[in-house]
């Protein structure tokens, strides 16, 4: 070995420990705020956003990308309990009409504006002529007028018992005013929030990069120097992703959960926020006259073994129910659990009474992701005599199709939220999932009573509850569990109560 | 030569306009609930027709392929319905993994299948045997079964290469070739043995031909006769499996890419057929076809250039 060869050995064998002293290095480190900040985080998330306005974010896994970037009005914390954010304090009038805000003075964007009063209006008179994805939170919403600097008073044109909660989710995004105008948001976000999207080395569908924003003004509410949103639509991409440690979060199915869990990962427990099952729409048969009968919707409800379908297409990880209100949701009524058992005969009977004793017709529209489902209810429906005919629409269209009217009945997994946003997703006669419009008076004022949110608000919600149920409105078969998987040896998260991926700040650097 | 590559050059562009002609047209006719998909379950039937209007749903077929035939011919791709990024802008960031992928892959097909199949045609014996098995083997399992297998084995089991890739803007050349080992292996596994047999069925072909008896004659080595001569002959039957088992790959590459989640133009043209983001599958059609008629042409001109014969017909 000549000496050139040992100086470049040595020099590669000094660098080589420099390499690893820098790789050994802990990657959490002290901030100026005195928390301890986590390296990288990766996040295996089911797709990516549209559009990066605030105006068309939704909920559950598609409203943490823009947390990352945009702050909400009001926090919500992981048990659903609302905090400061940037809103200091809150408070209705007397008629819960006007909510007062108080703001925080010491935010700008990341774009140098400042967020004030101001902002908050142009903020909330964009997101509701936007009429985005979530446009149904701002329904009751007149104006937003600035009293000073750091005081808003939002008018509602009728009371919005979710008013506070919308303002922790889509609706309570901030953006920055310049960049509304600007009408940049689009593919540029510029919020107050906690992290810099950083567009160079993002690409769209596939990967988003965000890095820690300097002088941030809670950094207790950033955990991380960078996140990482790796968009894996594939199942078994996302599998494979956490299992093999690529990514410390993601969500998969209830066939891989075993799997997952045998590799040392941890599956949040208990964590439950959809349920899955049909929706009767056509209530008053302008299709299917056998509907308007809620004795023939009973008949269905009977007819369903829930617990062997829970135990075929979830692996028994969910929960059997009959009734579409959550346990949080504050409508949760115990022992409407299982108001309608596994009885084939008393469905028989029900179907006998309504005069449809040799069965009737039920069309269903169907996309792969419930063909295992409907073709398993298809079955046990046929054994009371009830066709079930299926109609495959293409994925895009399911949801529009359904809310044009075009069919009868239809299965979908749907969020178990707040009693008024279910009411207003699933029962309200201008609900989505309430295509057709069907009511009736008893329900209304009920309705109405929840609305108010006064003291009788939490019973008229569970009257609610107890009003579809019992009119068999819909066929709940379960809530399901959501895998909602990570690695502890890096991360620590912690569910969000109603929520399909727990919020950015739930996720913290393992210890 | 030079008349030759303008004739094909002009009837692959006239291949692009009749492409595009009928995608659109089929796009059109599929693209009924657009307008609300972008606009969300809640909005009202105004806004639907606005926005119609906006994209100029609401005007003749004929009218709308013009407006977007017009400004891709400017070099205008137009910009995506659902997210607005300039289609042109998400063809580039994406489409560079992808060919690096094809083309690393079908080099190695290339390669290897040719050495595989001449040795296979000269030699005999077990080699030949397991191109012979290998070929139905290839065929008949599906590329993506493959890849499953190698990424379980491979990546999730033994942890030797990355499950998803690791390929970012800007990433190293190790993030790539990282990245890309397993999908290149599984399209090598898949292509390989068919191409060798191809190749192997066109050596033994050549090497029953008068000529070879003839150099054989001469003294010269059969070495020198089946690198020089035979292979030359036979180059042009591997050279059409080659360029059709690269331009096969485009469908296949789409599947690789959602499984590795490689960010190439897979998952996008994925995503934006399902969406029926036209702009977008527009775009990634045109460059498709442009492909198609790149590798059309240079195999045609290295067919021409190979056996003269090819020029006149």
């Amino acid at each position: 070995m000549n000496s050139t060869t040992k100086k470049v050995g040595a020099i590669a064998a000094v660098a080589l420990l420099l390499a690893g002293c820098a790789a050994g290095t802990p990657e959490a480190e002290e901030t100026d705020g005195g928390s301890a900040r986590g390296g990288l985080l990766t996040i295996g998330q089911l797709g990516d956003v549209a559009s990066w306005d605030p105006a068309q974010a939704h909920v559950g896994h598609a409203l943490v990308p823009y947390q990352l970037v945009y702050d909400t009005l009001i926090l919500r914390e992981p048990d659903g309990a609302l905090s400061p954010m940037l809103a200091t304090e809150w408070k209705y009038n007397d008629d819960r009409t006007v909510l007062t805000l108080e703001l925080r003075d010491d935010v700008t964007f990341s774009d140098g504006e400042a967020f004030d009063a101001e902002a908050v209006a142009a903020n909330l008179e964009h997101f509701k002529a936007s009429n985005g994805r979530q446009a149904v939170q701002l329904t009751q919403f007149e104006s937003a007028t600035p009293v000073d600097e750091d005081t808003v008073e939002i008018s509602l044109v009728q009371p919005d018992p979710a008013m506070e909660y919308y303002l922790s989710q889509a609706a309570g995004l901030m953006a920055s005013p310049a960049a509304i105008e600007a009408g940049t948001l689009e593919t540029d976000p510029v919020g107050t929030g906690p992290y810099l999207y950083d567009k160079v080395n993002s690409v769209r569908d596939s990967q988003s990069l965000f890095t820690a924003k300097e002088d941030y003004w809670n950094s207790d509410l950033q955990k991380w120097d960078e996140v990482e949103l790796r968009i894996l639509g594939d199942i078994s991409a996302r599998v494979n992703a956490i299992i093999s440690g690529q990514v410390d979060w993601t969500t998969i199915e209830a066939k891989s959960a075993d799997q997952a869990e045998g590799a040392g990962l941890e599956i949040i427990p208990d964590y439950q926020v959809d349920w899955t099952g049909m929706t009767f729409l056509d209530r008053d048969g302008v299709i299917n006259p056998a509907l308007t009968d809620e004795r023939v919707r009973q008949a269905i409800n009977y007819a369903v073994d829930r617990d062997t379908l829970l135990e075929q297409l979830q692996l028994g990880r969910g929960t059997a129910t009959s009734q579409v209100f959550g346990p949080d949701s504050g409508a949760f009524v115990d022992d409407l659990e299982e108001y309608y058992t596994y009885d084939p005969e008393k469905a028989t009977e029900l179907l006998e009474e309504a005069g449809y004793a040799d069965g009737f017709e039920l069309k269903l529209p169907v996309i792969p992701a419930f063909a295992t489902q409907i073709t398993a209810l298809a079955q046990q429906l046929g054994e009371v005599g009830i066709t079930v005919t299926q109609e495959t629409v293409p994925q895009p269209n399911y949801v529009a199709d359904v809310t044009q009217k075009k069919f009868e009945a239809f299965n979908f997994n749907l969020f178990q939220g707040e009693a008024w946003v279910a009411i207003n997703q699933l029962i309200s006669p201008t609900a989505t999932f309430n295509p057709f419009g069907t009511t009736d008076p008893e329900l209304e004022a009920l309705i109405s009573v929840v609305q108010q949110g006064g003291d009788d608000s939490a019973e008229a919600a569970q009257d609610v509850n107890r009003y579809v149920t019992e009119n068999a409105w819909f066929l709940p078969l379960y809530r399901i569990d959501q895998i909602s998987v990570f690695n502890p040896e890096t991360v620590t998260v912690v569910a969000q109560t109603q929520s399909a991926m727990p919020s950015i700040y739930n996720f913290s650097p393992a210890e | 030569m030079l008349t030759f590559t303008l004739r094909r050059l002009a009837s692959g562009l006239g291949l692009l306009v009749v492409i595009s002609m009928l995608t659109y047209t089929l796009l059109f006719f599929s693209s009924t609930s657009i307008a609300r998909n972008i606009l969300g379950e809640q909005a009202t039937l105004e806004q639907i027709a606005l926005k119609e209007a906006e994209l100029g749903l609401d005007q003749p077929l004929p009218v709308r392929y013009l407006g977007w035939a017009g400004a891709a011919l400017r070099g205008d791709l137009g910009e995506s319905w659902f997210n607005g990024e300039p289609v042109t802008q998400t063809i580039l960031n994406r489409l560079p993994v992808t060919l690096v992928l094809m083309i690393v892959s079908i080099v190695l097909v290339a390669l290897i299948a040719t050495a595989l199949g001449v040795i296979a045609a000269v030699r005999r014996g077990w080699v030949d045997k397991t191109v012979q098995v290998g070929a139905v083997v290839g065929d008949a399992i599906p590329g993506f079964v493959l890849a499953l297998l190698l990424v379980t084995i491979f990546a999730v089991n033994l942890g030797w290469f990355p499950a998803v890739s690791t390929i970012r803007p800007g990433a190293g050349p190790e993030a790539w070739i990282i990245s890309l080992s397993l999908p290149v292996i599984a399209i090598v596994v898949n292509y390989v043995t068919s191409s060798a047999q191809q190749i192997r069925s066109s050596v033994i072909k050549e090497l029953d031909k008068d000529y070879v008896r003839t150099l054989r004659s001469r003294g010269l080595g059969e070495r020198e006769i089946v690198l020089k001569n035979v292979l030359r002959s036979a180059a042009p039957a591997g050279l059409t499996v080659l360029s059709l088992q690269f331009i096969g790959l485009l469908g296949g590459v789409i599947i690789l890419e959602q499984i590795f989640a490689i960010p190439g133009i897979g998952p996008l043209f994925v995503t934006a057929t399902t969406l029926g983001d036209i702009p977008v599958v527009m775009g990634m059609t045109i460059v498709t076809v442009v492909i198609v008629i790149i590798v059309n042409l240079l195999v045609d001109v290295a067919q021409g250039a190979l056996n003269p014969k090819v020029r006149l017909s």
